[in-house]
């Protein structure tokens, strides 16, 4: 068992930290007081790979692994929260889903656009009135020659208006619930889809979200992805993948606020010492490094054993679940530490603190991720009990 | 035409040092490829674009984890290194002794090299390296391009900048604002790992100084955090400025 990242990965890791603390930290505060999707930051990402990092070189990406992934998300969200989720979607769920059911027509039309960065994409499968069940959307996608029209409201659309590729989840079959549900390529210039104002959020502004509206929008049979019915079994596998991204993010933010703290409860003075040598800021220093610590080896299991081709709905639930708390629960304690500081504009640890909130919501909340984790046990427990299975297997 | 960049490895500009028993403690610091001999890299990769180089071969002279700062230059584009293994304390003439035989060894014209390192600080390596090659040496340069073997660099002074043109071969010190360096590409990064990477021991048996001792000399910064509003801060600070620290008349 070694717990070391490989020398490979760390120099990965310096680079893209060096990169963060550069170039994205210090406009963090002012996308968070003006809000605009940072485009020239997002340019000079997808120039690095960063963009692309799952998606194959042959495609034009980067060519890394899930573990990569999250070490090098990690460092994005240590520096700014928007940049991470908008890495996250356009990276873990479009081209997630395109490198795995693409045809290479599909593959060579969309993915070196979107892996280098030059196009964002964006993940359309909630709606007003479909959140965690997913499978009650209502968005049709109505057979008509050559293709599908597609009708019907998307909400909470990372990078909606800004992106240039949509991946739209909507029913083909009504009748059929999940498996009634099929995934299509939306381009943004395509007659029939529009975009709402964007939300006003308590975090992440400049992760712009918007409403994608579908208007008897035509989309070719050659944009549809993948078998017609699978989209949301398709849609809900690569979920697995941006789980651990949501994870890994939310270790980043958490880290963000904790070295703040660490360092603010240093330089800090009260009663003539540094703020720290009270056990009231020094205990809940233990707790935010303890719980950052364990959401960070979480997280980086899941991804490792992604790597290995194992299925991982359980472990990227539980990495999801636990480090979207950990960032919540750090994000406060930092705050805490500061004091009537924490609570102003002056520093980071406020924004830290909104940005960290959404990591408990989106990708699925952590009520869902406990529905999921608590049905997987189940399914593990009777798989490992079925017949005719040897031990390991 | 074959460049020499040299590059050294160096604790990064923010890492937190530690000065335990007079001696420094480097424990726990991210270390760096040299922010001036990253110009050097960066430039060199800039003449290999605009076709006047050939080869860009990174050396650095240093301890193993040198080997690090040598993958970030083969990362941002160097095509190959060689690391001349040594234990530490060796001063500017004598590594730069050892330097002197892998840029003749490569069949270099022009080595890039910073400066001055963010770690000793002597700005004698560059200098140094141009008397041991017998080559000709221009200092700062802010910028610097080729035309074959005719070189042109500029270097700020105190009332404007110098123009220097002449032909290679030549040593050229490096510094801010001759370019911006690159980030390397995460491909880059990884392919740097299977680009040649030669490692040997400096031979250092020639040198004619050696450095016999460091002592860390510390010094206190007096930091004074005036209170109140821009107003009473800044006569508090007239006040100072006059009355203690006697700058002002």
């Amino acid at each position: 068992m070694d717990f070391a990242l490989p020398e490979e990965l760390r120099a990965l890791q310096r680079t893209v930290r060096s990169f963060a603390q550069r170039e994205i930290a210090p406009i963090a505060a002012e996308l968070d007081r003006e809000p605009r999707f940072p485009w020239p930051s997002l340019r000079a990402m997808g120039a690095l790979g960063l963009l692309g990092l799952t998606t194959p070189e042959a495609d034009g990406g980067a060519g890394l692994g899930s573990l990569a992934a999250a070490v090098l998300l990690e460092e994005i969200a240590a520096a700014d929260a928007s940049h991470a989720t908008i890495m996250s979607v356009t990276s873990g769920l479009p081209q997630a889903l395109l490198v795995r059911h693409a045809t290479p027509a599909q593959r060579a039309r969309w993915l070196p656009r979107l892996a280098s960065g030059e196009w964002i994409g964006a993940f359309c499968l909630s709606e007003p009135h479909a959140g965690s069940d997913a499978a009650a959307i209502r968005t049709r996608a109505r057979r008509v020659a050559d293709g599908f029209e597609l009708s019907g409201t998307k909400a909470w659309v990372t990078g909606g208006g800004e992106a240039h590729l949509y991946l739209v989840l909507a029913a083909t079959d009504a009748g059929a619930g999940a498996r009634g549900i099929s995934a299509f390529v939306v381009e943004r210039d395509q007659a029939g889809i529009s975009f709402g104002a964007p939300e006003a959020k308590l975090g992440q502004h400049a992760a712009i979200t918007t409403e994608v509206r579908l208007d008897a929008c035509f989309v070719p049979l050659e944009q549809r992805l993948g078998t017609e019915g699978q989209g949301l079994v398709m849609a809900l596998q690569a979920l697995d993948g941006a789980r651990i991204g949501i994870a890994a993010q939310s270790v980043g933010i958490g880290r963000a606020a904790f070295d703040a703290a660490l360092a603010y409860a240093d330089e800090r003075q009260a009663f003539g010492v540094s703020v720290r040598e009270f056990q009231g800021v020094g205990f809940p220093l233990a707790d935010m490094a303890t719980r950052l610590e364990a959401a960070r080896l979480l997280t980086l299991r899941a991804a490792w054993l992604m790597d290995r081709g194992r299925r991982v709905t359980k472990e990227a639930s539980m990495a999801k679940l636990f480090a979207s708390e950990a960032a919540a629960f750090v994000t406060d304690a930092a705050l805490q530490v500061f004091g009537g500081y924490g609570y102003s504009r002056e520093y980071p640890v406020e924004r830290y603190f909104r940005d960290a909130r959404v990591t408990r919501i989106y990708e699925g909340t952590s009520e869902i991720q406990r529905v999921v984790i608590g049905r997987q046990l189940y399914r593990d427990r009777d798989r490992a009990e079925a017949p005719g299975r040897e031990a390991g297997a | 035409m074959t460049i020499v960049t040299i590059v050294k490895q160096v604790p990064e500009a923010e890492a937190r040092v530690r000065v335990q028993g007079g001696a420094l403690d480097l424990a726990g610091a991210t270390f760096v490829l040299d922010g001036m001999d990253e110009y050097g890299v960066e430039q060199a990769l800039r003449l290999r674009e605009a076709g006047e180089a050939s080869e860009i071969v990174a050396v650095g002279y240093g301890p193993r984890e040198t080997e690090q700062a040598l993958r970030t230059a083969l990362a941002m584009g160097a095509d190959r290194a060689v690391l001349l293994e040594a234990s530490g304390l060796d001063d500017p003439l004598t590594v730069a002794l050892a330097l002197a035989e892998v840029v003749r060894e490569a069949g270099a014209d022009l080595v890039l090299v910073g400066g001055k390192q963010a770690d000793w600080d002597s700005a004698a390596l560059g200098p140094a390296l141009a008397e041991a090659l017998g080559w000709p040496h221009v200092d700062w340069a802010t910028a610097f391009t080729l035309s074959g073997q005719a070189f042109e660099s500029v270097h700020e002074i105190d009332d404007g900048s110098e123009t220097l043109r002449g032909s290679l071969p030549l040593v050229v010190t490096t510094q801010q604002g001759l370019n911006e360096p690159r980030y390397p590409t995460l491909p880059n990064i990884m392919k740097a790992n299977r680009k040649p990477l030669d490692v040997r021991p400096a031979a250092t048996e020639e040198s004619r100084s050696a450095a016999r001792s460091y002592a860390v000399v510390e010094r206190e910064r007096r930091r004074v955090v005036l209170e109140g509003d821009a107003s009473s801060a800044a006569s508090e600070l007239v006040r100072r400025l006059r009355d203690e620290a006697k700058v002002l008349g």
